[in-house]
């Protein structure tokens, strides 16, 4: 066995041919990760210097480059698009220039392409908690939380069309095929718990958002970095987790101790090759994962008062409030990445919080799935302390245009250069607003944020330098953050 | 010992042998040329490809003497072992008898041999034996399936178009068979590449030219984001999309990724952002969408068949129209010659319906539309009544039928209508359309209409009612109801339209081809069209004479016995057309991309549209030394120029990176690694070649070869290097020897990059699932055509896929005839990492997990496929237990199991019978690994 870690990447280049620690590790998947495992190839790696490839020196350098301040990610994701302005960034101007032309932004940004009139909100926006911070009536449960939260009112997408922004706010790019953050962090950093997938999604109950699966691909990171996408209804909460119901348990025992003994005879045949031992202890690991993933999504072992708090037996809300549940379950056994989806695909009727027609039918009724169950899984969070080093990410893709779409409309059009995200939790200023948008939200005026912005930071957070965690395809040392990305120091504890 | 080269026992290779030495100074043309001495010439990559001198390797290695020393050395050998022998090592024996069949079977088909194959193939010892089965493998159709999904891997090919709407492309696949028939046929590599760069334009101009091009657009398209409102947007989205086509190109043939200087010169690579957009300059004219797959001699072909076709059938028509009018206007002055009829005018054509008419209808019924007795009857939603084209130009005209409405409240459908063929212009007697209840002369976006403020009907359903419009010359137009003048004539903005022979048509029951359309609900008795505009006096007559109802025998006993003949004539024409034009079958469509004439192509500073720079010519790389870069076009140069002279830059033998990528990827495909690590880029930010002579070896060998793929598999696989064992054998008389071999090597290279072993490899996830549906006996070995759909389409209205296990023959097919979408993960092949079909994938990520055992512990199709085998086995031998399970093993994993394996096997067969004994098969490492 050679003490010198091997000049190539075992990501990029398959299985290794032979047993080396690194790559028993690395071929093991999920499985021995977490910090052991970050530890261990720190260690190795720094013990053997520098060399090879540009993605094994990165792996190398990647984790942790400082003490992190965040375990893991909770990220709630809005499809469809939440107006800004008429949840968190309170617009005063808009109730003097409603009904009136919006003058002086330059080419219509919106998808449609139809200019109307500027519209008041029509919400009412209020000041709560200690830190003064506005939010509007349309989200009474999240106004309540507040002082936990930072809300970033600078945020700039790329593109205005949903499924481009949604690539950017997951991947970082607005294209196919880029693996998203969820599967960099697992790249970067393994799991705590090898007994569950470190990257879960938890799709909305009512739909897959448009692009499904693109939407938590592992794109050319190694396939055992993508995102599960969880079934929060039926019989089993992963594809392929349970033994067939024709098969007894007892039986399925015994035959997985008759595959293990022909895996392991001709593991034991194959000394070589560490890739035959890495097959037997994913089966190990597979029969525990039949134990956990049940364990980690029975809600029925949540109190009463729990299940109130997320509303989960309320009828508006209780598939994603499930969901918010569960995802403080699975934090809580160490997955690193939970992503709620609150939304689906486009489309009529309408599932998410694209609300083009009628800004206010549509955005009631998307908050009242949302907001309870969101407030909810912050509340949850901090009071079992889990805020103290978990990061939780509110976002969407874009924010809504000030002016209807069309004339004479109630809706609201796609609007990318000025919108809201907030953040809370691990290392993330309390009760804090970072950045503005133009009297009328329509541009950033200060501290804009861009997504590869709000990306460095999530991965700073994490202990990571964005700037170091890499992968080699095809010519090019990739980033989640392609090549921008300044991390915002001033939202940090 | 002494090498010795070529096989003499195979005399295609000695010839070959012989042809490339002679050939080897024309391959180095530019060799002692005076190179450019700039940063890109010391790069090895863009430096000519050189023949080299082939080792003369004394073998000095106790292994293969030990061995037996029999094996022939081929080039391939003599370059590993030049190495090797370096570090002191040796090439591994050769593998046993099994597992070189099994390995050469997955390799070059991705199917396991049947035992039957491996029994004969280890009875036969000699030389021979092995190049057969090289042969019979390469000859077999599953040799284009195995290594067309290498090659779709590569080029990014999806069957959706990914991101919003992620639609299905119904008519992708013919991209798919045309790679895999060119695998097969052994096509040319240099004609694959120029096919897939320009087959559209290359003269003479093919079918297979036509879908290879396909390469351009076979990736994903955002539907939403190319027909946005936003212009700004638009060109941003158009501007990502040139980026993976130019990448695709690049990545594929040359190995470099000049998408890189998109927004910068390359960090690393002798490519320059003025670079990026000469090559953008070549691509700009192409577009995503369907294309008719027909060359242009068969379009004409089949435009002039279809004409004449249309020519006979119209001509056929009128004679009969004009006889049948003459003897119904004949028949209804004997019955009322007291009535002072108005000969009714003869109309240009004309439509009657009934069961007891044999007059051709001259055209084709849609959606459920009936020809009964009492008319054309139309239930709605779809039905309607679509001419055969118009066999003359049509200016001046007028519109009739009579019509019985069902129902008064109906909106917007047509009675009668004329429309060109793409129905974007069209005149139609509407009714209730913006008016409820009222008749309109309808056109084309409101151009021709007005409402009349006549009177709104009434009459019920069952009651005729005889409507007209009447176009003039001088743009006018008038209706009639019933004979009557219906609201005043007008002359509105839109002049009269021209409606064109061959391109136009009458519809009965809809107003236009396209758009969300109303139809009408009722019956149509008889309709006409006639080429002038009638006088009010000739719409009234038409109308009495129209409702004297003459029957057709009636009609025809008024025409002399010469007419009647001539009308028999006339039909049995029309009868002809008719037939004629249904064996026509409609021109294949293909996802092959359209074509436009670009604007001229600016850079883009930063890579931003909205920093347009200096506007740019087409053209190749100047970091290509020895070749002209430049095109001599301009920046309006004919869009099919620019990709035609691109190709033949790529596919000139001086152009030293497509023979080397390609070769690379073979390399890699057939050893799991290439002797360039990193297949898309052979920049300076890619890898070294492990073994640059090599390499070069075998780019010149495939140069002249006349770039045969195969013919380089046969080099490969033949060589010793490929047939060397993967790990030590377990017995034998130099067990010994070989362990100490085999330990040392481990020691001094445990990366292999020397090939002192046979690398083991895990399946593919394709070849996994291809695996067990031929162990299972389920393999439909059916080829081509349109992909099998093992999944559910949510619509809301973008497209998500949710994977199914289909059960059935048409999901038993190949994996590469799976319809590989974006949006949705089938789970068994996810988790064997199979890629995203966005993702160019030059080489596949291999992964062990948790995921990938349930899966292959759990999914249905394994559950299934293990009864299956189970079942198979036990057929084929006879119910006997201990035998059945000899030919699981067999089937599984090309082996008869060892004493203590049969024995295990037989104890758990015993107790839960065979099923659980293949399923443990299939789950086995040594199923999904190839040795």
């Amino acid at each position: 066995m050679s003490a010198d870690p091997s000049p190539s990447n075992p990501w990029i280049h398959g299985p290794a041919p032979v047993l080396s620690r690194r790559h028993f590790l690395s071929n093991t998947a999920g499985g021995l990760g977490g910090v052991a495992l970050a530890w261990l190839l720190h260690r190795d790696q720094a013990r053997a210097g520098t060399g090879g490839e540009p993605g094994v020196l990165q792996r190398s350098a990647r984790a942790p480059h400082f003490a992190p301040k965040a375990k893991r990610v909770v990220q709630v994701f809005c499809c469809g698009g939440v107006s800004h302005i008429d949840s968190f960034d309170y617009k005063p101007a808009l109730e003097r220039l409603d009904g009136k032309t919006l003058e002086g932004k330059g080419e219509n940004l919106g998808f449609f392409g139809q200019p109307g009139r500027v519209m008041k909100s029509p919400y009412e926006f209020r000041q709560h908690g200690q830190s003064g911070a506005w939010v509007s009536s349309l989200l009474p449960h999240l106004a309540g939380c507040v002082d936990d939260l930072c809300f970033i009112h600078s945020m700039f997408a790329k593109s205005n069309n949903h499924t481009p922004a949604t690539f950017q706010m997951n991947s970082g790019f607005t294209l196919n095929g880029f693996p998203c953050m969820g599967a960099w962090l697992s790249y970067g950093l393994g799991t705590e718990n090898e007994n569950l997938p470190a990257f879960v999604v938890l799709p909305d109950p009512r739909g897959l958002i448009a692009g499904g699966s693109i939407n938590w691909t592992s794109g050319f990171l190694p396939a055992n970095h993508q995102g599960v996408p969880f079934r929060t209804q039926g019989r089993e909460p992963i594809a392929d987790l349970n033994t067939p119901e024709s098969v007894p348990a007892a039986a399925r025992s015994a035959d997985l101790h008759f595959l293990d003994t022909m895996n392991r005879e001709f593991a034991e045949a194959h000394p070589g090759d560490s890739a035959f031992a890495a097959r037997l202890r994913s089966y190990e690991l597979a029969a525990r994962m039949q134990v956990s993933i049940p364990e980690a999504t029975n809600l029925d072992a949540e109190s009463e008062a729990t299940r109130r708090l997320y509303g989960v037996d309320k009828e508006a809300n209780k598939g994603f409030a499930r969901n918010c549940l569960m995802a403080r379950r699975l934090l809580e056994r160490g997955v690193r990445f939970v992503q709620i989806f609150n939304g689906g695909a486009f489309g009529s009727p309408r599932i998410n919080w694209d609300g083009h027609e009628n800004l206010k039918e549509n955005h009631d009724t998307q908050a009242a799935t949302m907001d309870q169950p969101v407030a909810a899984l912050v509340q949850d969070l901090k009071q079992r302390g889990m805020l103290e080093d978990t990061l939780f990410v509110w976002s969407t893709e874009f924010g809504r245009g000030p002016a209807t779409q069309g004339i004479g409309s109630t809706g609201r059009d796609h609007h990318p250069t000025a919108f809201t995200c907030f953040l809370a939790g691990a290392g993330i200023r309390k009760g804090f607003r970072y950045g503005s948008s133009d009297e009328v939200g329509y541009f950033v005026a200060e501290n804009q944020v861009t997504i590869p912005d709000f990306h460095a930071t999530i991965l700073h957070l994490l202990g990571i330098d964005h700037e170091k965690l890499t992968f080699y395809h095809n010519g090019i040392n990739r980033r989640l953050t392609d090549v921008h990305g300044e991390v915002l120091h001033g939202i940090l504890t | 010992m002494r090498v010795r080269f070529p096989m003499k026992h195979i005399a295609w290779m000695l010839g070959l042998l012989v042809a490339l030495k002679a050939a080897a100074p024309a391959a180095t043309g530019v060799e002692g040329g005076s190179l450019n001495p700039s940063s890109s010439a010391d790069h090895w990559a863009f430096q000519p490809v050189r023949y080299p001198q082939v080792p003369d390797q004394a073998g000095g290695r106790s292994g293969s003497q030990s061995a037996g020393a029999s094996v022939n050395h081929s080039p391939i050998d003599a370059f590993v072992l030049q190495r090797l022998t370096e570090k002191g090592l040796t090439l591994a024996p050769e593998a046993d008898r099994a597992t070189l069949l099994r390995r050469l079977s997955f390799d070059l088909t991705g199917l396991p041999p049947t035992p039957e194959e491996v029994a004969s193939f280890v009875r036969d010892p000699s030389p021979a034996a092995y190049e057969r089965w090289v042969e019979r493998l390469l000859a077999s159709p599953a040799y284009g399936e195995r290594w067309g999904r290498h090659w779709l891997d590569v080029v990014r090919y999806t069957e959706s178009q990914g991101f919003e709407y992620d639609r299905l492309r119904d008519n992708a696949w013919h991209y798919r068979d045309y790679v895999i028939r060119s695998f097969n046929e052994d096509k040319p590599y240099d004609l694959f590449i120029r096919e897939q760069i320009a087959g559209d334009v290359l003269e003479p101009i093919t079918r297979d030219g036509i879908i290879g091009a396909s390469l351009l657009v076979c990736g994903p398209y955002d539907e939403a984001g190319n027909n946005q409102a936003n212009m700004t947007q638009r060109a941003i989205t158009r501007e990502e999309e040139m980026e993976d086509l130019v990448s695709v190109v690049g990545q594929t043939f040359l190995g470099l990724t000049l998408n890189c200087a998109r927004c910068h010169s390359h960090k690393f690579d002798p490519i320059s952002l003025a670079d990026y957009y000469r090559i953008k300059a070549v691509f700009d004219g192409v577009k995503h969408g369907e294309r008719p797959l027909a060359t242009p001699a068969e379009s004409k072909a089949r435009e002039d068949r279809l004409a004449e076709w249309q020519r006979m059938s119209g001509e056929a028509k009128g004679v009969v129209d004009r006889l049948e009018h003459e003897g119904r206007f004949r028949a209804a002055a004997r019955r009322q010659p007291q009535a002072a009829v108005v000969p009714g005018p003869a109309p240009y054509r004309s439509w009657n319906f009934g069961k007891s008419d044999t007059t051709p209808m001259g055209g084709r019924l849609h959606g459920g539309a009936q020809a009964t007795d009492m008319g054309l009857r139309l239930a709605g939603s779809g039905a309607f009544f679509e001419s055969d084209p118009l066999d003359q130009e049509i200016r001046e005209k007028t519109l009739e039928a009579w019509v019985d409405l069902q129902g008064l409240d109906q909106r917007g459908g047509a009675a009668i209508s004329i429309e060109s063929t793409d129905g974007s212009v069209f005149d139609a007697v509407v009714f209730g359309e913006r008016e409820p209840r009222r008749w309109t002369a309808g056109s084309n976006g409101f151009e021709r209409t007005r409402d009349l403020g006549a009177d709104a009907e009434d009459s019920g359903a069952g009651t005729w009612i005889h409507v007209a419009a009447v176009y003039r010359a001088d743009h006018s137009i008038a209706v009639f109801r019933n004979g009557a003048p219906y609201g005043r004539p007008y002359t509105p903005d839109g002049r009269l339209r021209t409606f064109p022979a061959g391109k136009s048509r009458i519809l009965l029951g809809k107003r236009h081809t396209g758009g969300g359309n109303p139809y009408l609900t009722g019956a149509i008795r008889h309709a006409a069209l006639y080429d002038r505009a009638l006088s009010a006096e000739e719409v009234a007559a038409s109308f009495r004479g129209g409702d004297l109802r003459v029957p057709l025998e009636e009609a025809l006993a008024e025409l002399s016995a010469s007419q009647r003949a001539e009308r028999e004539a006339a039909l049995e024409r029309a009868r002809r057309a008719r037939e004629g034009l249904a064996a026509e079958e409609p021109v294949p469509v293909s996802y092959a991309g359209t074509r436009f004439q670009p604007a001229p192509t600016r850079q883009l500073r930063r890579g931003d549209v909205r920093t347009p720079g200096d506007v740019v010519t087409p053209a190749a790389l100047p970091a290509i030394q020895g070749l002209a870069f430049e095109f001599g076009l301009g920046p309006e140069a004919p869009e099919a120029q620019r990709r035609l002279r691109f190709a033949e830059w790529l596919t000139d033998p001086r152009n030293p990176l497509p023979a080397r990528v390609m070769m690379n990827r073979l390399w890699q495909f057939h050893f799991g690694q290439g002797l360039v690590a990193t297949p898309n880029d052979f920049g300076r930010s890619g890898s070294r070649p492990t073994h640059p002579e090599l390499l070069d070896w075998l780019a010149s060998a495939f140069v002249n070869s006349g770039w045969s793929i195969k013919s380089m598999h046969r080099w490969i696989v033949l060589s010793a290097t490929y047939r060397q064992a993967s790990n030590p054998p377990g017995a034998g008389p130099d067990t010994a020897a070989t362990a100490s071999a085999f330990a040392k090597a481990m020691a001094m290279d445990a990366e292999n990059t020397l090939w002192w072993r046979f690398p083991p490899r895990r399946l593919e996830a394709e070849a996994v699932r291809d695996a067990v549906l031929a162990v299972s006996g389920q393999l439909n070995r059916t080829a081509g055509g349109p992909s099998f759909r093992p999944f559910e389409i949510l619509r809301f209205p973008a497209n998500a896929y949710q994977p199914v296990d289909k059960v059935g023959a048409e999901f038993d097919r190949r994996s590469v005839y799976r319809m590989n979408v974006n949006s949705g993960k089938e789970p068994l092949l996810d988790a064997f990492d199979c890629p995203d079909p966005a993702v160019k994938t030059p080489r596949r990520g291999v992964t062990t997990t948790p995921l990938q055992a349930l899966s292959l512990m759990n999914h249905p199709f394994v559950q299934r496929h293990a009864a299956l085998l189970a079942e198979r086995a036990l057929d084929e031998a006879s119910g006997e237990i201990p035998e059945a399970i000899n030919v699981a093993y067999r089937r599984a994993l090309g082996r008869p199991p060892n004493v203590k394996e049969a024995a295990q096997a037989l104890a758990v067969a015993r107790e839960r019978g065979l099923v659980p004994v293949c399923w443990a098969l299939l789950n086995t490492t040594e199923f999904v690994y190839v040795r």
